[in-house]
């Protein structure tokens, strides 16, 4: 208890007070200068409303995107559905600051490829996109957030009795009437909640807003409160602005729980039955359609360019004839940066990991098995980090340590912080259902056998919960193994991550690697899934095994 | 979206179906020959039963039977593979066509009730008449006078959230009521609810049913529902209508080892037939113990068959008293004391076991040697 407590308060809890504190100080004492500052200069006003305008814009589209897909999995019989799950999966999985470079290489104003084409082959320079400016950013975006949107509706469709539609059918309602009256009304909490996700998610990438929207001077609340730290820093406003934007975000996420307590009943019935399978007829073939024009947009072509660039020599129409594998040696081999935040990204993705589901099952286990005082609070208190966007993370972290005489500003362990930090929420989840599903009359059954309670925690609860801890763990690796938002305020040339090293690629205009590093970035997150994947299914047969020699 | 189904041709078309929604007279169903197929598994087959207007039947056999499925077919939520259902003289389900549900005009009220978590009792009982665009002051009223009939008046304004399992299970049955139906399905619509809460909806529903005159299609997997309930019982087992007729005559009279077990409790004794014969056949149980019983002609002395009788048909006299005369000597075994009744085993010469079931006066006691009289008007012999 004492330890979770002290965990939560040091990476959690400290720092956001400092950065409250930081927000209403000046040299001159307290102050609200900074908030006066914030809300009244056009600068961060327009920052905000830029924010707003996309974090709307990509809920709304996230929704346009992942309901038509959910419907067609879980409820109609169009082809390939594994396919379509799989596009939704990959595309929440690929980091978005890959996608944003990727679309940079296809719809650049000058040097894009699409554009190029369109403008200079097709002769219709009426025809192009420029990437850098709102829609720009909408569109690298969604790609991102519609999975959220996706897979919460997908779980509502599927949760749905049957005979709720059906007690409607046999009352007269045809099939529209009865998706209005019925089954509508009953996801809705589910898709809304979905869109409110994808709003909060959204407004928080920094990546994709500093690569697409800086160029098209489409400023945001990230890009802002990053430009902050330029020299001479203005902590006070950049502290003041990250409050406004916990303020969006909590408020965001505030509705999304309500909409989502409201869930609860579409469990409500009883014994459940799935819905028939809605026959599409050919039909299904336009919606496969729709689903491959998604999967084209989401995945392969973000993949496909970051391929073609990294083993091309110079981009353009003719890339192929001078293909290369110089960008891959020299992001692997030669440029010692991108060899230090390869390996610095292993160690802080697996660290975090690691923490943050031990410090998640101490908060959870406190929470299901404990009558302890105050543990709920503590489960609370975990989840506060949902409603910090990474930079803010990363604002409050540097208010803090930059006070405290602790030389840690500017090394991996106040990034492995502020990684903590920001994913505790996952780990603390992860756990929370992986205990959940524990009949606590088992570990009951090994108590009273005489086992202690560490001996019941080590050969009962934790085998039986390694698979959801392997999830969890996993939950946490893939996310913090692409961190830019905290990373890129907190890194020093000793401990840049892979996404800084990315972004930074990228900045001085050397494409080649950029795409190279990309796709290393993406190889290692494939085999980590592919290694836990195996592991927790490893553990779960070498289980079933041993349950086979008992009997 | 989806499409619309196509009629199937033959001379009785589809044409007929606004008949059979709005018809008071066409409430009796016929179900011909009707075969459902799962994959490899046959949920119904070769079934045929014909349910009269206004009559009430239950459709009662174990999980699995098939019973479901068929309450589904008949609301047409899937088309049979083979056979026809018709109700009234229109052919609503064909293997090529069906009339969807929402066209059928029925009412059906599911297991877990399905009652619309978003919508308010009088939204949801109101939402039939909404689709039938009945005007506001109708629906009002209706609505009102139905809620009445179901004990649920002054509970309008209440979420489902906030009722329990009983009055939600009512406002699934006012919904259906509301519109009118002339056929009520109900797919064990009592099973969710506590035992005491059962038998006073049993009523109720029983009641309901004589007062609306709707024919009443009713699934259930306990026998003494279906009993309280029925004018007629249909005993399912593995997708075949094992038996049809009145409670009394299935549970009396059952036609296998199936019904017989199904339809309460009863001891099913290894037998020899002595003599075949309706009136005065015998078969011979518990060593050379010579008891009366319907013997079907089909059987010949000698052969072993199943002596099915229930322990509320038996009786304990005090000593045997002599062959032939329907007694059969044993031991108590086992003596449980039921409050409204007295259980008690008796293990025969054989070592066979025969479960009695006695007035609370009786006490015999464990290791007492008594005799069973066996009546034959009362028992069944199966092969």
């Amino acid at each position: 208890m004492a330890a979770a407590t002290l965990a939560l308060i040091v990476l959690v809890l400290l720092p956001l007070a400092f950065l409250v504190a930081g927000s209403v100080t000046a040299d001159e004492g307290l102050t609200l200068t900074h908030f006066r500052d914030a809300l009244s200069s056009r600068l961060y006003v327009q920052a905000l409303r830029n924010s707003l305008i996309l974090g709307a814009a990509t809920a709304v589209l996230s929704v346009a995107v992942g309901l038509p897909l959910a419907w067609a999995v879980s409820r109609t019989n169009v082809p390939a559905k594994r396919f379509i799950h799989l596009t939704a999966i990959v595309s929440y999985l690929t980091p978005p600051f890959l996608t944003a470079i990727a679309f940079v290489n296809l719809f650049s104003p000058r040097a894009g490829l699409v554009n190029g084409f369109v403008r200079d082959v097709l002769g219709m320079p009426a025809l192009t996109f420029d990437v850098f400016s709102m829609a720009g950013l909408i569109l690298v975006t969604v790609p991102h957030t519609f999975p959220f949107v996706y897979l919460l509706a997908a779980s509502a469709l599927e949760s749905v009795d049957a005979s709720m539609e059906e007690s409607a059918q046999i009352l007269g309602a045809g099939r529209w009437r009865t998706a209005l009256a019925v089954t509508g009304p009953l996801v809705a909490p589910a898709v809304l909640s979905g869109a409110l996700v994808a709003f909060v998610n959204a407004i928080a990438l920094f990546g994709s807003q500093a690569i697409v929207g800086l160029p098209g001077r489409v400023f945001t609340l990230p890009t802002r409160i990053y430009a902050l730290f330029d020299y001479p820093p203005q902590y006070g406003l950049a502290s003041a602005l990250s409050l406004i934007f916990v303020a969006l975000t909590v408020a965001a996420l505030y509705l999304q729980r309500r909409y989502l307590a409201r869930r609860s009943y579409v469990t409500l019935g009883g014994k459940g039955s799935r819905p028939q399978l809605v026959d599409l007829g050919r039909a299904r073939w336009g919606i496969l359609a729709f689903c491959m024009a998604v999967f084209l947009v989401a995945v392969a072509a973000p993949y496909l360019t970051l391929l073609a660039v990294s083993v091309s020599r110079s981009w353009g129409l003719h890339f192929w004839e001078n293909l290369t594998l110089q960008h891959y040696r020299f992001v692997l081999l030669e440029y010692d940066v991108t060899r230090r935040a390869i390996v610095n990204s292993l160690i802080l993705a697996s660290a975090t990991a690691t923490l943050a589901v031990l410090i998640g099952s101490f908060v959870g286990w406190l929470d299901l098995r404990t009558a302890l005082r105050g543990r709920k609070l503590l489960d609370y208190a975990s989840l506060v980090p949902l409603g910090l966007p990474g930079i803010v993370v990363a604002v409050a972290l540097i208010q803090f340590w930059l006070r405290v005489p602790l030389p840690i500003y500017g090394t991996l362990l106040i990034i492995l912080l502020a990684y903590t930090g920001r994913f505790i929420p996952l780990g603390v989840r992860s756990a929370n259902a992986a205990f959940r599903q524990i009949d606590p009359t088992l570990e009951e059954t090994a108590r009273v056998t005489g086992a202690g309670w560490l001996r019941t925690f080590r050969s009962v609860t934790l085998p039986l919960a390694r698979p959801g801890l392997f999830a969890g763990w996993l939950l946490v690796f893939v996310p913090a193994l692409q961190e830019l938002s905290a990373s890129v305020l907190l890194f020093s040339s000793g401990s840049i991550t892979l996404a800084v090293a990315v972004y930074n690629l990228y900045e001085t205009g050397a494409l080649g690697p950029v795409a190279a590093l990309a796709i290393v970035t993406m190889l290692i997150i494939t085999a980590a899934i592919a290694l836990a994947t195996r592991l927790g299914r490893g553990a779960a047969a070498a289980r079933a095994e041993r349950a086979g020699v008992a009997q | 979206m989806a499409r619309r189904p196509r009629a199937p041709s033959g001379p009785e078309s589809l044409s007929e179906d606004r008949e059979a929604v709005s018809g008071r007279l066409m409430a009796s169903i016929g179900i011909e020959r009707v075969t459902k197929r799962f994959g490899g598994v046959t949920a119904v087959r070769d079934l045929s039963l014909e349910i009269a207007d206004r009559e009430f039947v239950t459709l009662l056999g174990p999980s699995g039977c098939g019973k479901t499925t068929l309450l589904r077919l008949i609301a047409g939520f899937m088309a049979p593979d083979e056979g026809v259902i018709r109700v009234g003289s229109a052919a609503l389900s064909t293997p090529t066509g069906i009339v969807p549900p929402e066209r059928r005009g029925m009412g059906m009220v599911f297991q877990n009730y399905a009652v619309w978590p978003h919508k308010t009792v009088y939204q949801n009982v109101a939402f039939g008449l909404e689709v039938r665009k009945v005007g506001r002051a109708e629906t009002h009223a209706r609505v009102g006078r139905v809620l009445e009939l179901v004990n649920l008046a002054g509970l309008e304004r209440r979420y489902p959230s906030q009722l329990s399992g009983g009055q939600q299970q009512r406002v699934a049955l006012a919904r259906s009521l509301v519109v009118e139906p002339g056929i009520l399905l109900l797919d064990e619509p009592l099973s969710n609810l506590d035992a005491k809460l059962r038998e006073r909806m049993r009523w109720e529903l029983k009641e309901l049913q004589r007062r609306t005159g709707i024919t009443f299609v009713y699934v259930t997997h306990d026998q003494s529902e279906a009993m309280a309930l029925s004018d007629r019982i249909a005993v399912m087992h593995a997708g075949e209508i094992m038996q049809v007729g009145a409670p009394r005559a299935v549970y009396a009279r059952p036609v296998n080892k199936v019904v017989a077990d199904f339809m309460g409790l009863v001891n099913l004794i290894s037998a020899r037939v002595v003599r075949t014969g309706d009136e005065d056949g015998l078969v011979a149980i518990g060593g050379e113990h010579r008891v009366s019983a319907a013997v079907p002609p089909g059987a010949v002395a000698g052969e072993m068959v199943q002596l099915a009788i229930r322990p509320e048909n038996l009786r304990l006299v005090p000593t045997a008293s002599g062959d032939g005369s329907g007694s059969v000597p044993g031991e108590v075994a086992e003596v449980t004391f039921l409050g409204n009744l007295v259980d008690c085993h008796v293990t025969l010469g054989d070592g066979t076991r025969v479960r009695v079931q006695l007035d609370p006066g009786q006490t015999p006691e464990v290791g007492q040697r008594v005799a069973i009289r066996f009546d034959g008007r009362q028992s069944s012999v199966f092969s």
